[in-house]
Formats: C-alpha cells, structure tokens, sequence
C-alpha cells in the first residue's frame, strides 16, 4: 500500500519536471543572449560546449540520465560552479529559514489558538484573533522592508542582510512565519474550541483530571489533525516562500536561485532547483499523510 | 520562564554582534558589487561586473590608475613600428604570479591563444580581433598558432596586428587581455578558478567565493606596491535596495548602485557621499531600416527630430543621466563632435517639418504611423519610453509600448524583430567604438541593419590610418554622413550613481567606474 503510494508519488515527479523542462524551453531568448554582442561562430562554440545544439528531446534524455546519477548539470550563468555546488550551498540557508519559521508559526500559532478558544467569544479570543488577522492580512513583501527600515536601519538593533550570525535569522524568520502563524491560529482555536465541546473531555473533567493534562492528552491530539493536514502545504509554502525574503534580506539560498535564473535561462539551475522543490513539497504531503493516520486511529480503522 | 530566557540571550547576541558589524577595520574593505559575477575566467566573462573583480585579481599589460586613466600594468613601456602594425610591449622584471613565479612573456602567449581558441568559447573573443589572424583563428579556419602573437624572449612581446589600431593599449585595458596561469591550467585544467588552486598576478588573490554571499579577496604577497588593504570583500547585491539598505546600515564601505528615486534624497542628506559620474555609454533610438515605412530617412529623421533628450533625463527621469547631441558621448576627448542637423531649433519648428515629412512619406492625420517601441524593463525605463511615446503622439503618430526582459530584448533586436526600440552600449573613450555599430558589416550590433556606402567607405578608410588625429577626422565625417539619414537618434549616456564613505580615499570619478581596491584606503 505504502509502495503504491510511493510509486504515485515518483510518476508525479517525474511529469512536474518534464513540464518546467518543457516550458524553460518554450520561453523566449537563450542563456547567452545579453547586451554584448556575440558573434555567431562564438554562439555556435557555447551552444556545443552546453549540448544546447542538440535536439531538445535529446538534451532532456541527457538530463535524465545526469539526475539519475544525482548530477544537475554546470550551471550557465554561474560558470564556476556545478548546479550541485550551488544547491550545496544555498540549500542549507533556505532549509534553516524554512524550518525555524516552521517551528516559530507552529509555536506561535498554537498558543495563541488554544488560549483564545479556551474562553471563546471572550475579551481575550477577540483581541488575539484581531491580531491575527493582521498577521494574515499584511504580506510578507510589505512586512519584511518596513522590519528592515525599522530594526535594521532605524534602531540598528539587527542586522539589514545577509546571513552570518543568528541575530541574521531572526527579522527573516518571523516574517516569513507569520502569515502561517495566523492560519494555524485559526485552525488550532476552531478545533480547540470544538473538541472541548466533545464528550469524552466531559468525562475527563467529571473524573477531576487537572484542565492541562486534558489538554494535552485528550484535546490536542484531535485538535492537531487539521493543523498536520495543514502541514503539508504549510511546509510547501514557507520552502517555497523563502523567495521574498531571501530577496528582501539578501539571503544567499535557493529560492533566488529559482527566479533569477529563469530570467537568466540557465535552465540546469532552475532545474535542479525544481527538482529539490518537487521532491520536498512531495515527500512532506506524503509524511504528513502518513502521520495524519498516526493521530487519528479513526481513519486508520477505516483504511 | 524559557522565554525569558530567550529574550536575555538574544539581546546579549546582540549586544555582542552589534559591535563586530561596525567594527570597521581600515585593513579590510567591504565592497558592494552590482551583481554577481558569473565567472572569474577572465576569458569567458561577459559584463561589467567581473571587470570590477577581475581588475583587483589580475594584472595586464595596460591598467588603470586610481583616476580611471590608462597607465602601463605588466608591461612598463611599449612601442610601435612605422607602419603602425607591430607593437612591442617590454614586461616588469619585477612581475610575479602570486605562487611566487615569474610572469613571462611565454605567458602572455598562451594567455592570447587560449581567448582566440574556439574551444574556450569566450564570449568577447572578439574585443581582441585587431591582433592578425585572430577573427580566422575564431571561425576554426586557422590555428591557433597562427595568431599574431610572439614572445621575443622573455620579458618582450611582439602583438601583430591585421590593420593598425592606435587605440590597442586601451583595449588592453579589458579582462579579455589578463594573462592566466598556464602551469595551473595544464595541470588542472578549468578547475583553475577554485579558490584552492587560484593563482594571479594581479594585486590580490581569490581566498573563498560563497555564491550569493561574497568574494573574498587577500592580497598577493609577491605583489608590488603593497596595498594598504589586507582583505577585500566583494559583497553582490540581488538588487539596489539591498545595497541601500547595507549602506545606510553601515555594513558597506561602498556601492555601486542605489534606487534612482532616492537619489533626491540622498543629494540633499549625502552629499558627501554620492558620487555622480558620467560614463563612457551611448542609450540611444535605433530604427530597424529593414521594414517598412522605417526604410523610409523621412519617417526616421521625423520620428528623431521631435524627441528632446534633456526633457527625459531632467524632468523625467531625473537620474543624473546626460542628454547627448552626437552619436559618440561627449567624454570622448579629441574628437569634434558633429551636431545634429536638427540642433538648435526651437521645438515648434521641429515638430512642424516632422509633420511635413510624415506627409511626404505618405502618412497624415487619416492614414497616421502606427508603430511599437521596444525597451528593456528597468527602472527608469518605462517612463522614459512613455515620455518618447509623448513627443511622438504630439505629432499624430499612434504608438504601442512593449517592454522584455533584458535578454529577450537584445535577443529580438539581433534578430531584427522589432520597429523602433531603445539600445545602450558601453564603450571605449574612441569614436570608432560607437560609430562601427552603424557599418553595414558590424553584424548583429548593428541592430537596424543601417547601409551606407559613403559611410562605410569612411569608416574603412578611418580604420587603416595610423595617426589618431587622421582617423578621429575621418570619423567625424562618417557620423556627418551618417546621422544625415537618422539611422538611430541619440538621447544620452549613463552616469554611474555610487555611494563612497568619506572616510575611503583613492576613490576618484571616472568614465570607466574604474575603482581599483589597491589604491583605495580607508
């Protein structure tokens, strides 16, 4: 059961880089097409040294068979480095933002839930779920320069780019975390605020178990089934995501890599980026299906 | 109780951090880059970004003062023979690769070969085609032994060239013309560039290059004089309000842009800081004269006459950027620049005979000229196209904007894929750089595929003389007979616009951005 699902997931792979390799290629200009004039017999020698002279078919073969061998290829527009060199370097950064804004909304987003359905239609659930709202509301490209101008230029407290410290980390993290921290909140007070309505929590509290211990052990495990659901998506949006802020806080990962060299048609760059974002967005849908089962013994039963 | 404690550590990574940020050690300098450069093979580079880098990296025969004038490098004097077709440049005894080995002429050899080999597939091969041979070697019909390259022994070079160029030294001055290391490269071939087998001879050496990040240059030790600055860092910037951003923060020493709507701002709050320079570049109006109606000289010169350079650059682009009159940018020294035929008179006037000759092609107000102007995006571009748009309606001709990426831009205008669009070029402080976009035999930068016998004849004739003053005089009246036939409508040329603490001195205004790091000192 668990093969066939794999074997889904790998054909889906498979077709999701098919089609960006297509369309890389039916968009306009070329790698080496710039300002500085390139005499024909020049182009013809790049062309050849980068197989682009082949037919397209051909070249995708090519690529195949390089990726099955885990190469990506030499990147066109960085001309130093290999595609997996690049990702090699990028992709940490991207993956430490990723993670720490996952655990920051998850952090966030989940107290500020639970304490808001704790007493729902109160003082309290009403302010947090206003600011959350905000938090929602106001995206991460206006957010991220108004941090910069006020922390980083203006107060001076953290730094304005780049990565090298972890005070680097920090304007980066939240503001990629909180729109996230908001729809989490959401969900966790819905579902908080139902499953305290649910009867086994009654006879939790009749038999006298402390408020907290229901909490956790009766209340979030259900409470938690949408936010995992929410997981996979969520984990895919912040990856995915980091493009703004890396562009914002001049953050050396990958998810720059993806928009600038589609502009610049280095196409094994934007491939091999892909082929790491493909791959990740899917394996966390499958985990968190996989982990969905786990929490709720219902749908196991039914499986 | 955690959180607390989370609060306590951060600001006491802070307190911690803040300090080392700021701690500007006048050993190190942190210099912001335009972009990231896409190779350090200065063989195979392409922009002007690597130009900044590779000019810290390594040394050529010809280099740049710290005031962007041409100064003997590797090569300590050099001279030429009657005939103007074989130069002699006589090396530093004192040259030496940062491994410590002598810089020979053997190397320079090799270095020229290895550019001109179309197994290198250098991109700008072509910048050193005056050297005999070198266009054949290219095309693959000659070999590379063939070019017109000799070591005379080991401190003289002899460059032979096909027809004579008095203005060789400068275009020396590129990357194209660095030597390389040939004892790295035949023992590990392109892995030469990594930062574990970097060997130059320039006045600093490749320590690390984090992508995205920075490059991380130390100084040469076999390099004479010594630099005041140990360390260099090249810091790319993935746009100019991250570079902004950076300077204001006091993370910069340097940048080598910023958003051009700050710029009002900035003349008022940094004065001592900008740096406005005006650059040797031509953005100008090129008309495709393979199609119709642009085919037609009446249609262009009405279509050029009736734009105004100085209402785009001051009143709407209000860049800095300067409105020109020639064809060939004013900071071309030595050079009589030929006005327009059209210059000096009033607007009004102006529009009246455009209206006249857009007659006389056969369009008016029941059969007006529709046309598209093509531009790269960027961000002063729009509205300045917008603007040329502007003084076109004004004389009923109906116009369509279409803007492109960069390449796809430049890649439409080499294929002759568009009406009217606007072009830029960078070039050299000689009028021939400029000018040779108009011959019918350029190629692709002759993007409107603009013909001229009498021209060409001129510009031929111009190319085999040997005097500078006999050529720019032949030049001169090949843009007279040229811009008679509006071929392209020069609007202005580019000024660099960089931020400079004023604690950094050696830093000093030039048509090239030439900015050393080995003159510079904090």
């Amino acid at each position: 059961m668990i093969l066939r699902r794999l074997s889904v997931l790998a054909v889906t792979f498979l077709a999701i880089v098919t089609l960006i390799f297509g369309l890389l290629r039916l968009a306009p200009g070329g790698p080496f097409d710039g300002e500085r004039a390139l005499p024909p017999e020049i182009e013809a020698n790049l062309r050849a040294a980068y197989h682009l002279d082949e037919p397209v078919p051909r070249q995708y073969l090519r690529w195949l068979g390089n990726l099955l061998e885990g190469d990506l290829g030499p990147s066109f527009s960085q001309k130093d480095f290999s595609v997996n060199d690049l990702i090699a370097e990028g992709l940490p950064v991207s993956l430490t933002i990723g993670v720490l804004a996952l655990i920051i909304a998850l952090f966030i987003g989940v107290i500020a839930g639970t304490t808001a359905a704790r007493h729902p239609g109160g003082m309290i659930d009403g302010l947090i779920m206003s600011v959350v709202s905000l938090g929602l509301a106001i995206p991460g490209i206006i957010a991220a320069p108004v941090a910069v101008l006020v922390f980083a230029i203006l107060l001076q407290w953290l730094p304005a780019s780049g990565i090298g410290s972890p005070a680097h980390y920090i304007m980066p993290c939240v503001t990629a975390a909180l729109p996230y921290a908001a729809a989490i909140a959401r969900l966790v007070r819905g579902a908080v605020a139902e499953s305290l309505l649910e009867p086994h929590v009654l006879t939790a509290r009749s038999k006298g178990l402390p408020e907290l211990r229901i909490l956790w052990r009766h209340v979030m495990p259900l409470a938690a089934l949408p936010v995992v659901s929410y997981l996979g998506p969520l984990a895919a949006g912040l990856l995915t995501g980091t493009v703004v802020v890396e562009t914002v806080f001049d953050l050396p990962g990958i998810g720059r890599y993806f928009v600038q060299a589609a502009l610049n048609r280095d196409y094994t760059l934007v491939m091999g980026v892909a082929v790491v974002y493909a791959g990740m967005i899917l394996i966390f849908n499958f985990l968190a299906d996989l982990t969905y089962r786990v929490l709720d013994p219902r749908i196991r039963a039914l499986a | 109780m955690s959180s607390r404690l989370l609060c306590l550590s951060l600001l006491l990574c802070n307190a911690i951090m803040t300090p080392l940020v700021k701690a500007a050690d006048g050993k190190v300098l942190h210099l912001g880059l335009a972009g990231e450069p896409a190779t350090l093979d200065p063989h195979r580079y392409n922009l002007r970004i690597e130009e900044a880098v590779l000019g810290d990296l390594f040394l050529g025969l010809t280099t740049f003062s710290a005031d962007g004038k041409l100064m003997p490098g590797a090569a300590l004097k050099w001279d030429v023979s009657e005939d103007g077709l074989t130069w002699t440049f006589y090396l530093d005894p004192k040259g030496r690769w940062s491994d410590g080995k002598a810089v020979t002429a053997k190397d320079f050899v090799y270095s020229f070969r290895r550019l001109i080999n179309p197994e290198t597939a250098a991109s700008l091969a072509y910048f050193m085609y005056p050297l005999r041979n070198a266009e054949a070697i290219a095309n693959g019909q000659l070999k590379v032994d063939e070019l017109g390259v000799r070591a005379v022994d080991d401190l003289a070079l002899e460059l032979t060239l096909a027809l004579p160029y008095p203005h060789l030294p400068e275009r020396l001055l590129y990357p194209t013309a660095y030597p390389v290391p040939a004892h790295v490269i035949d023992k590990v071939g392109d892995a030469w560039v990594k930062p574990q087998n970097w060997v130059s001879n320039g006045a600093y050496l490749l320590r690390d290059w984090k992508p995205q990040q920075h490059l991380e240059l130390a100084r040469n030790p076999h390099f004479e004089p010594k630099p005041a600055a140990l360390q260099v860092f090249h810091y790319p910037a993935a746009n100019t309000q991250n570079a902004w951003n950076r300077f204001r923060a006091g993370t910069l020493d340097a940048i080598a842009a910023f958003p051009a709507n700050e710029l009002a701002t900035i003349r008022t709050e940094r004065a001592a800081e900008l740096h406005l320079a005006p650059q040797l570049s031509m953005i100008y109006l090129v008309f495709n004269t393979r199609k119709a109606p642009f085919s037609d000289p009446r249609v262009r010169e009405a279509l050029a006459i009736v734009v105004e350079p100085a209402t785009l650059t001051d009143k709407v682009m209000k860049s800095g950027d300067i409105p020109v009159g020639s064809f060939v940018p004013p900071m071309v020294a030595d050079y009589t620049h030929p006005a327009l035929s059209h210059a000096g008179q009033p607007l009004g006037d102006r529009q009246r005979r455009a209206r006249a000759l857009l007659t006389s092609a056969g369009f008016g107000p029941a059969n007006p000229l529709e046309l598209t102007l093509r531009y790269a995006t960027g961000t002063d571009a729009k509205r300045a196209n917008l603007a040329t748009a502007a003084f076109w309606q004004q004389i009923g001709v109906r116009v369509e904007l279409h803007q492109s990426e960069l390449k796809v831009h430049y890649a439409d205008l080499r294929q002759g894929n568009f009406d009217v669009a606007q072009a830029g070029w960078l070039g050299e402080s000689n009028p021939e750089h400029y000018l040779g976009l108009l011959h019918s035999r350029a190629g692709d930068t002759n993007y409107g595929a603009f013909a001229d016998q009498a021209v060409d004849a001129l510009i031929d004739d111009a190319r085999r003389q040997k005097d500078i003053a006999a050529r720019h005089r032949l030049l001169a009246e090949a843009e007279t007979a040229a811009m008679k036939h509006y071929p392209v409508m020069p609007l202005f040329a580019l000024t660099s616009r960089r931020l400079v603490r004023a604690e950094l001195r050696g830093w000093h205004d030039n048509p090239r951005d030439a900015h050393p790091a080995r003159f510079l000192v904090r």
